[in-house]
């Protein structure tokens, strides 16, 4: 019985890539998730976002970004933050504990009025640090929240990507659907497509440098386009670094107010 | 050459229809590509100062252009479960709609605030969700009046109104989304009444109303026409070619305007109208026509001596009232120059068919009707060309009273033109009950108001707005601001870093100020671009923190309230100096702009007119004294005119101000047949001693040919400028009153400029015939 199937099965297996018959939407999405967000223990860089305005207008956002994981990819992590451009922002601090399909915890501290403030963060999809990037694009979406389907493979940069088109399973995103470019190999995200709930193209990311950083490849560089004002912003994320050895009691007020000296280099 | 097209069109009747038909339909093809264009912007070019900056300031906030305001009013309060329930509703339902940009719609469930709770601070929509409890409302109406940012923005001190703000992409038709919105509220049942206003919806109501105007009023007029032009010749062959004439016209014109790729705006959509009118010129014809007839009985040779006796003064008509409305190229407004270039062809048109069109259809009318009609055309035996030849004899017989009474009336008209206030409201050339009135009364009366405008603050240093020291400027400006009545509202960057001040000051009242350092400021900005909206930050502040964005809502779309948010600015700027330059800019100011030019305009192009016209008189009569007389009764009648737009205190908008113009080129017409026939009357039967009276048995006195001229030519202007009156009397039923001014100001001038030609101008002619009149 088998055997009959055997070289029909052998041709289509010839034809098209194994992985399509291995992968469902979700499960690109979730090594996406932990290519893109979580190797590694913990995770440093020094992070310079430049946001550019349609007429070319620039303002800069300077800050160490510190991450820690807390469980498995997908699982709870903690990000610490320290700015130092521009100058009146300049030792402001910012705290979050992420959990999974949950509200973020989230802290900063106001160095101007010397006070920890807790920040309710209602909503993930506002902006970060008046980027084009939102808090999820930053630090991750839950893989829960939407609906995942392969719509196709196609190639960017050279490279083959699966295209996972992704669908808030609520209405409370500020987008209708993305596609998302996922790099068979790195399975890092290359490129993402997000529509508004009209269906109309609205912002545009794009992983314009990959750098492998002790055996992680990791995106160094990257851009979100707001198609629909021009405004874009990049990020570079320069001095990326893992296992680091980030200490659990950094995640607190204390250090809050008083970063240590040496994660701020 | 105008002889000979005369006599081709006689010879050749159906050659001349066949080809004026031919041409009609080349024309009524570009119809269907008809666009309306009614964006009161548009009214200046694109490259005008006052757009090129106001677009930069729409680049540089990321404001949009137009924007909805939805007025939700309770009379017991809208702060209840149910009420709330159903704004959440509506206000869900319109973020789906296409056209609107969501993102940035400012409703209960959308705009941002910030509080302070258990010591977190949030930053987020006021009303995430419809309250369930009473509990919730109270909580929510805390929130609403804890936050000056709320009141007279979404929620009237009275708590009986509140408002959502709805932006438009740009493109997008506002009276289309306005209906959608309607229909969104009409859904909801209870106590609620809804107002849509704002801008766009004006502004694209209009337009759809002037397209069914359009549609609805030029064939009426037509129609009154018809019957009235009926009703004097008796002749259904004569009345159906001169409306063939006006039609022919139009439909030139308007295909003609279609083709070249211009939309329709306000001013063209009344063409047909002004062209319908203009055709009524032709009446002249026709009126010589018949009494040449009644005199000769032989068809072809009265054709052919109507044509050679009113050629002239139909020609010249023409070139005036052309360019009357060629002036109007030289202006600043562009629908105003394009209708101007619209009309100016369309009367040439109309002058040529006069020439060709109509004496080819005069082949064709029947002989026997004619005689039978064309016998009551005699001066003797009409009762109106007795009686207007009686109010020509009265001029004539009393010349020191009448211009003793004109005089009078000059100085009543001057005094009443001092009070004229130019002055453009959209809103206001809607009637008093409209639907739109009355939201946007509704609106303006709860809450700040739907009129807004900008003042942008430049310190030309990168974070000079997030000093202190600017920031307390900006609070002081507003507070000024607010005292003027027009103002109900303002908003700045201020508002948001005193409110996160006292957030994060566990909400007391004592923090409700500019904090002391900038880097302070600067955090608190920092803090809550973290969790607002992109567009509450940018808004009110350009990324460098160079510029600010003052928001000035006021209660009314009168020019003039602008202007006073201006003077009251550059009264606190030199009451408290900072290196700021402070500019407005805005829809409303926008208006202020477009409203002065429309001032300058009218000035400019009326002196423009008023050359013009006095050297196309000169011409025609070769004499610039016969001009400068033939000017008189046209100016009174237009300063009477003004006279009364001041006493009645009606606002002098743009419509009014482009008639005036083009008033002179149209009242002059009437001058023009009377001095031209008065003075061929006075080469057939004048003497050579004008004043010792008969000499011959066929001469006349000076006073007895002006009398037959206003028996007789008069009688033709008398026809003419009831025509023309008829056709523009539709127009004051108009349900919006830019028309209805329109009409009643050109039937009352073309009621005017008749009877003082009839009248006055022979008084004059007496006055001055010992200068004027050099007969051999």
């Amino acid at each position: 019985m088998l055997k009959r199937w055997l070289p029909a099965m052998a041709v289509l297996t010839a034809l098209l890539p194994m992985s399509v018959l291995a992968m469902t939407g979700e499960e690109v999405m979730k090594k996406a998730q932990a290519a893109f967000l979580y190797p590694g223990k913990d995770f440093k860089a020094r992070v310079t976002m430049k946001l550019i305005a349609k007429d070319g207008g620039e303002r800069v956002r300077e800050l160490v970004m510190l991450r820690k994981n807390f469980g498995a990819p997908g699982g709870e992590q903690k990000y610490f933050m320290v700015f130092f451009k521009p100058a009146d922002v300049k030792d402001m601090s910012f705290m979050t504990y992420k959990y999974p399909a949950k509200d973020d915890d989230r802290w900063m501290f106001i160095p101007a009025v010397n006070m920890v403030k807790r920040i309710a963060a209602q909503d993930k999809r506002s902006s970060f640090v008046g980027s084009d990037f939102t808090y999820e694009d930053v630090s991750g979406r839950d893989i829960e929240d939407d609906s995942h389907a392969i719509e196709r493979e196609e190639k960017v940069g050279g490279r083959d990507c699966y295209v996972v088109k992704s669908t808030p399973k609520a209405g409370d995103a500020d987008f209708g659907h993305k596609l998302t470019w996922v790099d068979k190999a790195s399975f890092l995200p290359l490129r993402e497509d997000q529509f508004d709930r009209k269906g109309a193209a609205y912002k545009l990311f794009t992983a314009d440098e990959v750098a492998v950083v002790k055996t992680h490849p990791t995106v160094i560089r990257r851009t979100m386009k707001n198609q629909q004002t021009g405004h874009r912003t990049e990020a570079v994320y320069a001095n990326s670094d893992y296992e680091v050895g980030i200490e659990d009691s950094l995640f607190s007020e204390r250090f809050l107010r008083q970063p240590p000296r040496k994660w701020l280099d | 050459m105008k002889f000979s097209l005369v006599e081709f069109s006689i010879a050749r009747p159906k050659w001349v229809l066949a080809a004026a038909a031919l041409l009609t339909l080349l024309f009524l093809t570009q119809f269907p590509k008809i666009r309306t264009d009614t964006n009161p912007k548009h009214m200046l070019p694109e490259t005008s100062d006052v757009r090129v900056w106001n677009d930069k300031v729409d680049k540089t906030f990321a404001l949009y252009e137009d924007t909805i305001v939805v007025g939700v009013e309770n009379p017991s309060g809208v702060l209840n479960v149910d009420t709330l329930g159903r704004i959440a509703r509506i206000t869900d339902a319109v973020l789906g709609l296409e056209g609107v940009a969501s993102r940035d719609v400012n409703g209960f469930t959308t705009i941002t605030n910030v509080t302070a709770e258990d010591g977190t601070l949030k930053v987020g929509p006021l009303m995430a969700a419809a309250p369930k409890t009473q509990d919730e409302v109270e909580a929510l109406r805390k929130a609403l009046f804890g936050n000056s940012l709320f009141v007279d923005r979404v929620i009237s001190k009275d708590g009986k109104t509140t408002a959502i703000y709805v932006p438009l992409e740009r493109g997008a038709n506002g009276a289309e989304i306005a209906d959608r919105i309607r229909a969104i509220v009409a859904k909801e049942k209870g106590p609620e009444r809804y107002y849509v206003a704002g801008d766009p919806v004006a502004r694209d109501t209009f337009g759809a109303e002037m397209f069914k105007l359009m549609a609805l009023f030029s064939p009426i007029a037509g129609m009154i026409m018809f019957a009235a032009i009926q009703l004097m010749f008796r002749n259904l062959a004569l009345s159906a070619a001169m409306m063939g004439v006006s039609m022919v016209a139009i439909i030139w014109s308007i295909g003609l305007l279609i083709g070249a790729g211009f939309p329709v705006h306000i001013m063209s959509s009344m063409a047909p109208v002004f062209l319908m009118a203009i055709a009524t010129d032709s009446i002249h014809i026709f009126n010589e026509f018949y009494f040449r007839y009644r005199e000769g009985g032989d068809k072809l040779a009265a054709i052919r001596q109507t044509m050679a006796a009113v050629s002239r003064p139909v020609r010249f008509t023409a070139l005036a009232t052309a360019a009357g409305f060629a002036v109007l190229l030289f202006m600043n407004i562009v629908p105003v120059q394009v209708f101007g270039g619209l009309i100016a062809f369309g009367t040439v048109v109309l002058r040529l068919l006069s020439f060709s069109f109509i004496p080819a259809v005069l082949t064709f009318v029947n002989e026997d009707k004619l005689r039978k009609t064309a016998g009551g055309e005699d001066v003797a035996a009409d009762p109106v060309a007795r009686l207007l030849g009686g109010i020509g004899a009265h001029g004539a017989r009393h010349p020191g009273l009448v211009v003793a009474i004109a005089v009078a009336a000059i100085l009543v008209s001057v005094w009443g033109t001092s009070k004229i206030h130019v002055n453009n409201n959209l809103v206001a050339w809607f009637k008093p009950g409209s639907e739109i009135r009355v939201a946007d009364d509704a609106i303006n009366q709860a809450l700040g108001g739907t009129s807004l405008g900008y003042l942008v603050i430049d310190g030309k240093a990168d974070d000079f707005i997030k000093r202190p020291e600017t920031m307390r400027w900006l609070e002081g400006l507003q507070r000024e601001l607010e005292k003027l009545p027009v103002v109900g509202k303002t908003f700045s960057v201020a508002d948001y870093v005193k409110r996160i001040n006292r957030v994060l000051h566990d909400d007391d009242p004592k923090f409700d100020v500019v904090p002391d350092t900038q880097d302070g400021i600067g955090q608190y900005l920092f803090l809550f671009s973290m969790s607002a909206k992109p567009a509450d930050l940018n808004n009110v502040v350009d990324p460098a923190f160079r510029q600010a964005n003052l928001w000035v809502q006021m209660k009314t779309w009168d020019a003039d309230a602008m202007r006073q948010v201006i003077a009251a600015k550059d009264g606190y700027q030199k009451a408290h100096p900072l290196p700021v330059k402070a500019e407005p800019a805005g829809i409303a100011w926008f208006n202020l702009v477009w409203n002065d030019e429309v001032l300058g305009d009218l000035v400019l192009g009326f002196s423009l007119a008023l050359v013009v016209v006095l050297v196309i008189l000169a011409i025609d009569f070769r004499s610039l004294k016969w001009a400068l007389i033939a000017y008189v009764p046209l100016l009174l009648t237009i300063l009477m005119i003004y006279g009364v737009v001041g006493f009645v205190g009606k606002d002098f908008d743009m419509p009014l101000s482009v008639m005036s113009t083009l008033s002179l080129g149209m009242a002059v017409d009437f001058a023009i047949h009377f001095v031209s026939r008065f003075r061929q009357r006075r080469a057939e039967v004048g003497a050579d001693g004008t004043a010792n009276g008969r000499l011959a048995s066929n001469m006349e006195t000076v006073a007895e040919s002006l009398a037959w001229t206003a028996a007789r030519p008069g009688k033709g202007i008398m026809r003419n400028a009831l025509l023309f009156a008829a056709a523009f009397s539709v127009m004051m039923a108009a349900p919006l009153t830019p028309y209805m001014a329109v009409g009643a100001f050109i039937v009352s001038m073309m009621l005017i400029s008749a009877l003082l030609t009839l009248w006055l101008l022979p008084a004059l002619v007496m006055l001055g015939r010992r200068f004027l009149i050099e007969e051999k």
